[in-house]
This record gives C-alpha cells, sequence and structure tokens, in this order.
C-alpha cells in the first residue's frame, strides 16, 4: 500500500511540475480577457472579488461589449507583493490579458505599476490610497480610488477647526497605518505648523494597545489618530474608551475605518470615530440606492463600504472603456488592443458613478491626469455594532494638483 | 604499481567522470529558457532557481548540522534589503552588491548561530524565531528601508552597460549561482566539516569526545547557511520589478521554506532542490484555487510528513540503496567472482 500511494503522490507532484511549464497559454481570438488582482484573505476581500467578477461577465448574458465576450481571470494576491507580481506576470504572458484590474493593497500596487508600465498594459487601481502609485510617471496606470493626499486634507483640516491642532498618532506598521500617519502629520505640519503632540507604533498583530493609549491620555490632545487596518482600529477604538480617553478627544482612523468589521467588533465604542471615504452608504442618490439594495441582497452586506462602490466604479469604467476603444482581439492586436484600451480610459471624462464626486482621467502619465476621483467625504459613526449608522460630516473636492 | 602514465589517466577519466554531470547539467540548464513558453514560466523558473538557493542553505543548517532554526527567511531579507541599499542608495553595482550582501548576512548568520551554543531544540528555534519577527519588525519601521511601503527601484544588474531587466536574461545571472551553490553544498558536505556537521546533528556530546571542535562547526554551519540566503535575498531583490516589502518575509514565507526542506528531504543536497521545485511550482499552482489554497497546501504537507516522511529526497535514496543491495544480492548468487565484481 505504502509505496503505490508515494508513487501516487510522487507522480501528482510531477505532473502538476510539467503541467505548469507546458499548458497552453490562453488566446482565443475574439474575447475580451480581463485580469483581477485583489486581496481576498478576508470576507470583503472575497466579496469584492466576487462583485468585481460577477459585473464585469454580467456583460455577456446580452452579447456582451459590442459583441465580445468578457472572460475575467481573479486572483488573490494576499496583500503580498511578490504574489501580486507573479499574479500579474502569469496574466500578461501566460493569459495574455487585455486590461488588469488590481490590486487593493498599495504595497502590492505599488510594484504592479512598474510591471504594467514595462510591459505595456492598462491598469486600473480599484483601492489602494498611496499618493506615489500615481507618481512613477506610468502612462498605463488609472486609480478609482481617492488618493491619500485628498483624504489627508479632509480630515485633517475639518478636525483643526473643530477639534483642535494637538494630534496623537497611533499606528500599526503596516503600509496603510504607515501612509495614513505620515499624510496627516505632513499636512497639519506645512498648513498649520503642528508637530505631534505623541506618536507611537505597534504591531499589526499586537491585540493589546492599552500601554500607548495610558500615554497618549496623558499627553492630553485633542485628536486620536489612528492608522492600520480594521481590527486594529477596532481594537483601539475599544481599548481607548477602557483607559479612559474623554469622549471630546476626537478620534480619526484611516479609510479602513469604513469597512463593516470595525463598527460590528467595536460596538458602541465606535461612537465618535471620523473617516475620509470615498463613498457613504447612506447617500440618498437613487443610483446609491440601487447599488446598496444589490450588495445586501447579493453578496449580504446591508451597509456596503467605499471599497464595495469603488470596484463597482472600476467596473463600469473598465467596461466604457472597452466600449469605447476600437478592439481588433486576435493574437497579433494584442499591444494595439492594449493601447486602445489604455487611450479609452485616458479619454474618461466626468463619469459619474457611485463616487462622491465626477471621476477624471486624461492623457498626461502624471498624478493629475491619473488620481481620478478628487472627492472625498468626511464621515462619522454615530451607533456602533451589526445595525450601526453613519453620518456625512462633509464632503470635499479638490483641485488636481493639490497636495503635489 | 602502475605506471605514471597510467596515473594520470586514471586522474584525467576521474576528472571527466566528475565534471561531466555538471557540464551536461549546465548545458541542459542553459537550454532551459527556450523551451518554455512565455515570460511567466521564466520568472517561475527563476523564483524556483532562488528558493532552490535558499532551501539548501537552510538544510545545510538544519538537516546537516542539526540545528532547529526559524530564522532562515530573516536572513535572506538581510541578504535582500543590504543588496538593495548598497545599489539604490549608495550606487554600487549588483556585481559588488552581490558579496557585499553575502558577506553581511554571513556575519549575521554568525551572530545567529551564537545562541546555538547554549540552546537546543525547540528553545533554539524560539530564540531564531524571535530574531526573525525582530529583523522584519526593525525593517516595517525603518524609512531608509522604505517602511512598511516597501523598498522601490532597486536597479537591476547591468551587464557591459546594457540592464538585465527581462526574467530570460535574469535566468542566466541566477542559474549559474544555483549551480555554483549545489556544487559548493556538495563539496562542503563532502569535507571534513561536511562530516563534522554531521557528528553534530547525530550527538554533539559525543562529537565533541570525539575532537570535534562544537562551536566552531556549528557557527561555520550558521554563516555557510547565512551566506547560502544573503545570496538569494540579493537575487531576488534585483529581479524585475525591483520592489522589497516586509510582508514578503514573515512567518508564513519561515513555514513554506521549512516545507520546501521537509518535502525534498533534510540532510539531503538534493533533498532541498527537489523541495524547492515541488513547493515553488505547487504554490504557483494552487494560487488560481484561492479558496481552497490553504487546504490543498496544508493537506499535502500533513501528507507528505505522514507517507514520505523523509521527503523525496529520501525516497530517491531509499530507491539506490535497495538496489545497491539487490545487485550484491544478484552477485552473492553468481558466485564468488560475482561478489568480488559487485563489491
Amino acid at each position: 500500500m505504502r509505496p503505490s500511494i508515494r508513487t501516487g503522490l510522487i507522480g501528482a507532484a510531477s505532473a502538476a511540475a510539467l503541467a505548469a511549464f507546458t499548458l497552453p497559454a490562453i488566446s482565443d481570438d475574439g474575447v475580451i480577457r480581463i485580469g483581477v488582482t485583489l486581496r481576498m484573505i478576508s470576507e470583503n476581500g472575497l466579496k469584492y472579488g466576487a462583485l468585481t467578477k460577477d459585473e464585469l461577465e454580467a456583460v455577456n448574458a446580452s452579447g456582451g461589449i459590442n459583441g465580445h465576450k468578457v472572460q475575467v481571470i481573479l486572483m488573490d494576491d494576499e496583500c503580498k507583493p511578490d504574489k501580486g507580481v507573479a499574479n500579474a506576470n502569469r496574466l500578461i504572458f501566460n493569459d495574455k490579458v487585455h486590461i488588469i484590474i488590481g490590486s487593493t493593497c498599495s504595497s502590492v500596487s505599488l510594484p504592479l505599476v512598474d510591471v504594467t508600465a514595462k510591459e505595456q498594459v492598462p491598469e486600473i487601481i480599484p483601492q489602494s490610497t498611496n499618493t506615489a502609485i500615481t507618481q512613477k510617471g506610468s502612462a498605463w496606470v488609472f486609480r478609482t480610488s481617492v488618493s491619500e493626499r485628498f483624504y489627508a486634507a479632509i480630515h485633517a483640516k475639518w478636525l483643526a477647526e473643530n477639534a483642535g491642532k494637538k494630534v496623537a498618532y497611533l499606528t500599526t506598521n503596516d503600509a496603510q497605518g504607515v501612509s495614513f500617519a505620515k499624510a496627516y502629520k505632513d499636512y497639519m505640519k506645512k498648513t498649520y505648523n503642528a508637530d505631534p503632540a505623541i506618536e507611537t507604533q505597534m504591531q499589526e498583530t499586537d491585540v493589546d494597545a492599552r500601554s500607548h493609549l495610558l500615554k497618549i491620555k496623558s499627553a492630553s490632545p485633542d485628536v486620536l489618530a489612528i492608522g492600520g487596518q480594521q481590527d486594529a482600529i477596532a481594537r483601539i477604538m475599544q481599548q481607548a474608551l477602557e483607559v479612559g480617553i474623554p469622549s471630546r478627544v476626537r478620534r480619526v482612523a484611516a479609510s479602513a475605518a469604513s469597512n463593516a468589521p470595525v463598527p460590528e467588533l467595536a460596538g458602541d465604542a465606535v461612537k465618535g470615530l471620523i473617516f475620509a471615504a470615498a463613498f457613504s452608504c447612506k447617500d440618498t442618490r437613487p443610483n446609491a440606492q440601487e447599488f446598496v439594495k444589490m450588495v445586501k441582497t447579493k453578496y449580504g452586506v446591508a451597509c456596503p463600504d467605499h471599497d464595495f462602490s469603488q470596484s463597482y466604479d472600476t467596473v463600469q469604467l473598465v467596461k466604457l472603456a472597452l466600449k469605447t476603444a476600437k478592439l481588433k482581439l486576435t493574437d497579433d492586436s494584442l499591444k494595439e488592443d492594449r493601447l486602445a484600451i489604455r487611450d479609452a480610459l485616458a479619454g474618461i471624462k466626468d463619469f459619474q458613478g457611485l463616487a462622491s464626486g465626477p471621476i477624471n482621467f486624461c492623457a498626461d502619465p502624471t498624478p493629475q491626469c491619473r488620481d481620478g476621483n478628487r472627492t472625498g467625504i468626511l464621515v462619522e459613526y454615530t451607533k456602533g455594532g451589526k445595525d450601526y449608522d453613519t453620518n456625512v460630516l462633509a464632503r470635499v473636492s479638490f483641485e488636481p494638483d493639490f497636495g503635489l | 604499481m602502475p605506471s605514471p602514465d597510467d596515473q594520470t589517466r586514471h586522474r584525467l577519466s576521474n576528472l571527466v567522470r566528475g565534471a561531466s554531470p555538471w557540464l551536461v547539467a549546465a548545458v541542459v540548464l542553459a537550454l532551459l529558457p527556450y523551451m518554455l513558453r512565455n515570460s511567466y514560466h521564466q520568472y517561475i523558473l527563476n523564483v524556483v532557481l532562488i528558493n532552490v538557493i535558499l532551501a539548501i542553505g537552510l538544510n545545510i543548517v538544519k538537516g546537516f548540522a542539526g540545528q532547529i532554526t526559524l530564522g532562515h527567511i530573516a536572513l535572506a531579507a538581510i541578504g535582500a534589503y543590504t543588496s538593495a541599499v548598497l545599489s539604490a542608495t549608495f550606487g554600487f553595482s549588483f556585481w559588488l552588491a552581490l558579496p557585499a550582501s553575502i558577506a553581511v548576512t554571513a556575519l549575521a548568520g554568525a551572530i545567529v548561530g551564537i545562541p546555538s551554543f547554549r540552546l537546543e531544540g525547540a528553545y533554539l528555534a524560539l530564540a531564531t524565531l524571535g530574531l526573525a519577527e525582530s529583523v522584519r519588525i526593525i525593517i516595517s519601521g525603518t524609512d531608509a528601508l522604505g517602511g512598511a511601503v516597501g523598498f522601490q527601484n532597486i536597479p537591476p544588474p547591468f551587464f557591459g552597460g546594457v540592464p538585465i531587466d527581462d526574467y530570460r536574461s535574469y535566468y542566466y545571472i541566477v542559474m549559474p549561482i544555483a549551480l555554483l551553490a549545489v556544487y559548493l553544498a556538495l563539496s562542503i558536505l563532502q569535507s571534513d566539516a561536511g562530516r563534522s556537521f554531521k557528528a553534530i546533528r547525530e550527538d554533539s556530546l559525543a562529537a565533541a569526545a570525539s575532537g570535534i571542535n562544537v562551536r566552531k562547526y556549528k557557527t561555520f554551519a550558521f554563516v555557510l547557511s547565512a551566506a547560502y540566503a544573503g545570496c538569494a535575498g540579493s537575487l531576488q531583490a534585483h529581479m524585475s520589478p525591483g520592489f522589497l516589502n516586509p510582508d514578503n518575509y514573515t512567518i508564513a514565507e519561515m513555514i513554506t521554506l521549512q516545507l520546501m526542506v521537509v518535502a525534498g528531504g533534510l540532510g539531503n543536497v538534493w533533498g532541498g532542490i527537489i523541495g524547492a521545485v515541488l513547493v515553488t511550482i505547487f504554490d504557483v499552482f494552487t494560487r488560481e484555487f484561492y479558496l481552497y489554497r490553504m487546504i490543498i497546501f496544508g493537506s499535502a504537507g500533513v501528507l507528505l510528513v505522514i507517507f514520505l516522511p523523509r521527503g523525496v529526497g529520501g525516497l530517491v535514496q531509499d530507491h539506490f540503496v535497495r538496489r545497491r543491495f539487490k545487485d550484491i544480492r544478484e552477485a552473492k548468487r553468481a558466485g564468488p567472482e560475482g561478489v568480488n565484481g559487485a563489491a
């Protein structure tokens, strides 16, 4: 028995190894191939991926785009740059995709920009916020999500005017937490010449922030700025209440605070937390309410956060570009088709989607042209738990040059 | 008594016999990129070879010297970031940054090896795990190293002023280095040092009693293993798109690396190679099935440990041992002349 199982194991492994290098590359003529690489190691991450795939493939039911079927290749990059790069290489060279959508994490999108620029493949970023992404000068990258350079100004200005300029920073050492704090600090220094009251950092996986919070409490700040991912934000909000940081100290967090697990995990401790985002499920526009209803029905999320809306907007932008671009869709025309899609994306003006303002792209490979969404909203949690509630405090649109 | 001519002929014949497998391997590997379908497969091949270097390094300290370390991935990070800083910040060429990063990592390896003088087994594993996490955390919090966002714009190697930034050209840097790494590992492990490693692995007290300087050889195993990790790290750093992030050096990556060594076979150079190839390709294959990937990966690991406790390398070794015994048995049956012949 043992030898046969061993032989089987080795046989399977060898077959896998052989197939990895000999499987033919996809090259169906007449099909539009779209590669998607996102962080899908969380429940919501899987839903963002599913929404993107479902919305893109939905066009096949009505005959496709300009008569061409759409094929979506969806991959998980786990928020790891090497996996993101491997996915992009596979999508570009093996699957010969016409466009790439991705990624969620800035630390993945940053190297992806270099890969797509070198191989001349259009890329549209649905969720990453790091300012540097569009500053790399790639002519092939577009961003639907709001850049960190805009977000920082939204909450920083409002808080400076409504709470104070004495800010305590507590961040986890992940890319989002760090870039949130940096953008906020830079804005406060540049605009008000205000230095941090106190700044401290913890590990992404640390579960006890109380020692940091007690230190912050003793500094009596006006604002507690929390940078990190959703679970860290929820934990810190709860523990801030436990250590007795008074509610007059306004809490502000990175855009990950908009994700549903934050109010659900933190409960009523989340009350008063503010964050900048691209979308609110309380948006009264008919298309927004229709979207909220669709997400609730199909994906079981009552109040979709802005990562859902940004995924949806990204899909609509891609569909629009594919409809406008004159595609030949043969093996030989791949390069030409990619260029046509890029130019079609660059030509999109005043797109009215779920974002709180219009999305505009243009041809120059600059942040002014490629950070398409320049409108953010400031949202406050008014109730925690499963049936959490929010309130929109402000809506701000920026000039393309802002923050550069 | 053989004549001087016979001796020369014998030496030459030994040299040809010893070098020919390497020459064949070099020719086959040199032609391999032309058999691949596209640049993605070329990219995977480069990753496989870098992982081979990493796995051989880990096998030296773990499989041969018997030191349980969980800090190998941190050494790769040290090599990668050293190379990145030297080339991107200080303008060193890849050809200088590579040996420098190997030297720096080897030094770090010596430091990692110090706890092994007093600690063994799970305690040493814990100490090295602590070091691995510390390195990652320090990188995450250091702006000069790109912090949590990552280190960008690491230049590719240049050869005669031409950037080697496509995966096929880069392969011709990675492949000879990997081949050299395998050759060096085999040579060292067949030397006095290799035998000392094995003696320490089996019983460090008995090894010391037989005159082996246990501290010296433990340190040497860590230094050697770290040099491999540093080399692999540097090669990772300079491969397109030239981007490093501390998230690529976490415990998850360390477990994957351990799996390579276990799947291939502990204490076996070829095991490290087989393991690196299998696990890397398995990782690539299962990525598409992201919902079930971790279950598939975990189950494969458990099945391997149950049914192939000595890894694929151990199975291959068993096969050769069995064949040898079979030959001896058949020779015995054939009579006294056959026995002499078989011996």
